[in-house]
């Protein structure tokens, strides 16, 4: 039987009728229709369902909608302010920092909320602070550089 | 022409959508009143089915059909290649398990409900009786005379063996100072994208017209083989490929696609299934997995006489009609020689059936297995002989000037320069003092590794006898208000070319690449295309469509002409506009052409007579395919078109007490002829050189020896992550290909092709014993160390 929760995702609010196993992501993919969040294990494994539940970073497919009632959630695509890319997105562009595309949005999520804790992070930072999220196509070297770079631009974004 | 374009690290088109999460990539797509589909799949390696019941699924609320086996037995998978000394297992592969199952996690009931939440209870309803059947995993045991048989027809459990000599074998050794014979063995792992498989099939019973949404990285020849299987007319099936989140030969099977499509035919509604990641472990295409014994004949100074290859690969449950599988051991065999010049050949290449998942392609494709075969002994070879391996392979290089150069095999080689990639690379690694330091280092009971491997990357591949043969089709169109569509068959997996041929188009038509949109991954919108597999792109596709925008602008040309009413000679195209060569400010631009050739005046004053009388369009559709196609498996054959090339380098730390090793910095020097856009070629070079660092020492599936993966998340399979992300150091030389209109070469499998040589050859440099398996864990490294004690090598 289904359950009513009330959530905010990305500014607007939800109500949604869930059941008490569906899986965070789901109600995000299937019913709330924010396909940007993807499935890459349904484990905890491979981070392609990173999003910022009340400000800190989780996987979503590790926690079940019904959790989050009365949560704060932010996707990929609440991440860009309209057409303009946030720094993160456009330092992933400009470094070639995704190929085909499927870790990217959690990637982004995950480096959003490592910059927030550490503006200025090293190398080996960086690839802790991105070590829960698999990317099968770049071998992580334009990532770790995108990374870098992004801090840089949100550094000199609020001079 | 100027190419202001190609050359130039243009951003990618598509990296915008994919980062905002505006991507659409197939289960992403819910159309309405959509059904789930999901497998039951065998928990034995290899079993009779004596019973399955389904009647409680099917009285689970929400569940509407299930099939099993038995209900699909008319649908038997088509051999997908064909090539001689393959036998054939027509009629005995389906998309479910019929009468046995071969492998764990091979389909044997499916479930048509309308979440996927009801679809997976059910399948927990589903009872299926199993009688066991003895488990065969092992390569050698598989051989063997009493071996349990895959397939009982076949009477053996050898599914392909292509044995073949070129030159006078026996003279080589004959004359050999030396005879270097080893044998070894690579594990098997695959490429395992993060977005798995996912199909949508939406059948239209009114019009007989089945659409299908899929993850694939051959929409053409999956529209064929599902056509084939079902029996259904190809003009009614449209395949459409969205965005796709990773492919790496992968995404190349379609056996899984048939029965969503059957839930379809029969319910009349869209019918979605998504592969979980324990299913993609456990029923997606396998690679690798092959012992290679070799023996190389050579001389006292190194210089290799002949070389003998027997290659047995474990090519699983099935190899030949769920894919391309069929086809690794023999490309092994066509490429082994890469850089070398070598005279005398023996191969004795073999597929053999077992209990594991089937056999597919994962990037390399056989190509990898050949750079095992003489990277390795060369690094063998330079212990016994007491010659340092890059003079052995200096010493055996083809020369610059001798290409276009026709290998021993059949390839012929376009273009190279290998001793030029490894003095460069040497240079970068600073290799003479590192090799000083290396000594230093040892006495301070450090134990650093050099390895190093050269490696050609045949690209543009295609087999006769095969879905996979075919042509490139490229269109490009201008439409009445000036917009620029390059429509192709060569879906983007990552690999960036919907983005880096409008680069093409860009330089051909005089516009920029923001003019120009790419149409891809849709069968009723775009021209056939063979797809991305075997580094088609740079050149296949960007040949074909160079060949079509020349066409295209020779009309925009003469459409120009005509209403500049001048001659032909007189005008030239630039900055999107056609233009008086003399009066260059006499112009029209290509969106005033296109709306004269449509609007006003209109086509009939627009077009000269000659185009008018055949051809009144601003649109070209060309087709391409190999320069040199073979017409049969049988060697001496060009399989390839290009041949890029690379000399790559690494230095490995191993410590001796944890057995743990860190690879202190990854060189390699690059040659794929002219690049389109390097930032993308490094970024291949990248994701490639880690792919192979992870098979040399992570990534293993594991069976047991009952048939059981040991290796289903990704807590067990170790790919990596960006804490084993590696310092690597990227140089190029453009050697332009001959071959091809613009000296472009394909870029993608290369790098996964020479880095586990690589890696190995560093530890068995540090250490100075043989490695004989990978991947190189902690625990095998341990025992490679002990060996080195034993042997006084440390």
């Amino acid at each position: 039987m289904g359950k009513t929760i009330t959530l905010t995702v990305n500014g607007v609010t939800h109500e949604a009728s869930v059941e008490p196993r569906m899986l965070l992501v789901d109600l995000i993919r299937d019913k709330l229709h924010l396909t940007g969040t993807h499935i890459g294990c349904v484990s905890g494994k491979c981070g392609a369902c990173t999003i910022l539940l009340n400000g800190i970073s989780v996987k979503s497919c590790m926690i079940f909608a019904i959790q989050a009632d009365g949560a704060d959630i932010v996707t990929i695509e609440g991440i860009a302010k309209g057409d303009k890319l946030h720094p993160i997105q456009e330092a992933f562009r400009d470094n070639h920092g995704l190929q085909c595309g499927f870790c990217t949005p959690g990637m982004v999520i995950s480096a959003y909320q490592l910059l927030k804790k550490n503006p200025d992070p090293t190398d080996d930072e960086i690839k802790k602070g991105i070590t829960g999220n698999l990317c099968r196509c770049t071998g992580y070297t334009n990532i770790i550089k995108s990374v870098k770079d992004a801090a840089k631009r949100m550094k000199e974004g609020e001079k | 022409m100027n190419k202001k374009w190609v050359g130039t690290d243009v951003k990618r088109k598509q990296d915008a959508r994919l980062l905002t999460g505006q991507g659409t990539y197939v289960d992403d797509v819910q159309l309405p009143g959509m059904l789930y589909c999901s497998y039951l799949r065998s928990p034995y390696a290899h079993a009779r089915i004596k019973k399955i019941d389904t009647s409680k699924a099917v009285k689970l609320p929400g569940v509407v059909t299930v099939l099993t086996g038995e209900d699909i037995k008319g649908y038997p998978l088509p051999t997908c290649i064909d090539q001689p000394g393959q036998k054939s297992v027509d009629g005995l592969v389906f998309p479910m398990a019929v009468n046995k199952v071969r492998w764990a996690g091979e389909p044997v009931a499916a479930v048509a409900a309308v979440d996927r939440y009801i679809s997976e209870d059910a399948l927990e309803l589903i009872d299926v009786e199993y009688e066991p059947l003895p488990v065969v995993v092992d390569i050698e045991k598989a051989m063997e005379k009493n071996a349990p048989l895959l397939y009982e027809e076949l009477g053996d459990n050898i599914l392909v063996r292509i044995p073949a000599t070129f030159g006078d074998i026996d003279k080589a050794f004959n004359e050999a100072d030396h005879i270097i014979s080893e044998r070894l063995y690579e594990q098997r792992y695959s490429g395992f994208p993060l977005e798995a498989r996912c199909t949508i099939a939406n059948y239209k019973s009114a019009d007989k017209k089945l659409e299908i949404w899929t993850s694939t990285q051959g929409p053409f020849q999956a529209r064929s083989y599902i056509s084939r299987v079902l029996n259904i007319p190809e003009q009614n099936i449209r395949v459409i490929v969205p965005d796709v989140g990773g492919a790496f030969g992968n995404k190349w099977v379609w056996g899984d696609d048939i029965v969503p499509c059957l839930f379809s035919i029969m319910t009349g509604k869209p019918v979605k299934w998504t592969e979980n990641r324990m299913e993609a472990f456990m029923a997606s295409p396998h690679s690798r997995d092959y012992i290679y014994d070799v023996q190389v004949a050579c001389k006292n100074d190194g210089k290799i006489l002949g070389v003998k290859s027997n290659m047995i690969a474990n090519y699983g449950a099935e190899a030949a009609n769920r894919g391309p599988g069929a086809g690794p051991v023999v490309a092994a065999g066509f490429s082994l020689l890469g850089p070398y010049k070598v005279n005398a050949l023996s191969i004795d290449h073999i597929g053999v059936l077992t209990n594991k998942s089937f056999y597919g392609a994962y990037r390399g494709y056989g190509k990898d297995m050949a750079n095992r075969v003489l990277e390795r002994m060369i690094n063998i070879m330079s212990r016994e002989l007491a010659i340092p391996p890059e003079e052995i392979r200096r010493k055996n290089y083809i020369q610059p000037n001798e290409y276009p150069y026709r290998q021993l095999s059949g390839s012929l080689y376009d273009s190279g320069n290998l001793p030029e990639l490894q003095r460069r690379t040497l240079e970068m690694m600073d290799y003479d003092n590192l090799k000083k330091d290396k000594e230093r280092l040892r006495k301070e009971g450090k134990y650093i590794g050099i390895g190093i491997a050269a490696k050609v990357e045949p690209s543009g591949g295609i087999p006769t006898n095969a879905f996979y043969a075919g042509y490139e089709g490229v269109s490009v169109k201008i439409t009445s208000e000036g917009g620029i569509i390059l429509a192709h068959g060569l879906v983007d997996i990552g690999q960036g070319t919907e983005s880096t041929l409008t680069q093409v188009v860009a330089d051909e038509l005089g516009v920029t690449p923001d003019d120009i949109r790419a149409i891809i991954g849709d069968t009723d919108m775009t021209p056939c295309g063979a797809g991305p597999f075997s580094s088609r792109g740079a050149s296949w596709t960007t040949s074909c469509t160079v060949n079509a925008c020349q066409k295209l602008r020779e009309k925009l040309l003469k459409v120009g002409a005509n209403l500049l009413k001048v001659k032909l000679e007189e005008v030239d195209i630039a900055n999107g506009k056609v233009y008086l060569k003399k009066t260059p400010s006499k112009s029209l631009t290509i969106r005033d052409i296109a709306r004269a050739a449509h609007y006003f005046p209109g086509v009939y004053a627009a077009y000269p007579a000659d185009m008018l009388a055949e051809d009144a369009s601003l649109e070209v559709t060309t087709y391409y395919t190999a320069p040199q196609p073979p017409v049969s498996w049988v060697p001496p054959i060009c399989f390839y078109t290009t041949h890029a090339t690379a000399f790559e380098g690494a230095i490995v730390e191993v410590d001796p007490d944890t057995g743990i090793l860190k690879i202190k910095k990854y060189f390699t020097t690059h040659d794929c002829g002219k690049v389109i856009n390097h930032m993308i070629v490094d970024g291949q070079i990248h994701g490639g050189t880690l792919q192979g660092i992870a098979g040399a020492m992570y990534e293993e599936l594991q069976y047991d020896e009952n048939g059981q993966l040991l290796t289903t998340t990704f807590m067990d399979y170790l790919m990596p992550t960006a804490a084993e992300a590696v310092d690597i150091q990227i140089d190029r030389i453009e050697t332009p290909s001959p071959f091809t209109p613009l000296g472009t070469k394909g870029a993608g499998e290369g790098a996964i092709c020479a880095t586990p040589s690589v890696i190995v050859n560093a530890v068995e440099d540090a250490l100075g014993v043989t490695v004989k398996r990978t991947p190189l864990t902690p625990e095998r490294v341990l025992s490679l160390v002990k060996e080195a004690k034993q042997k006084k090598t440390i």
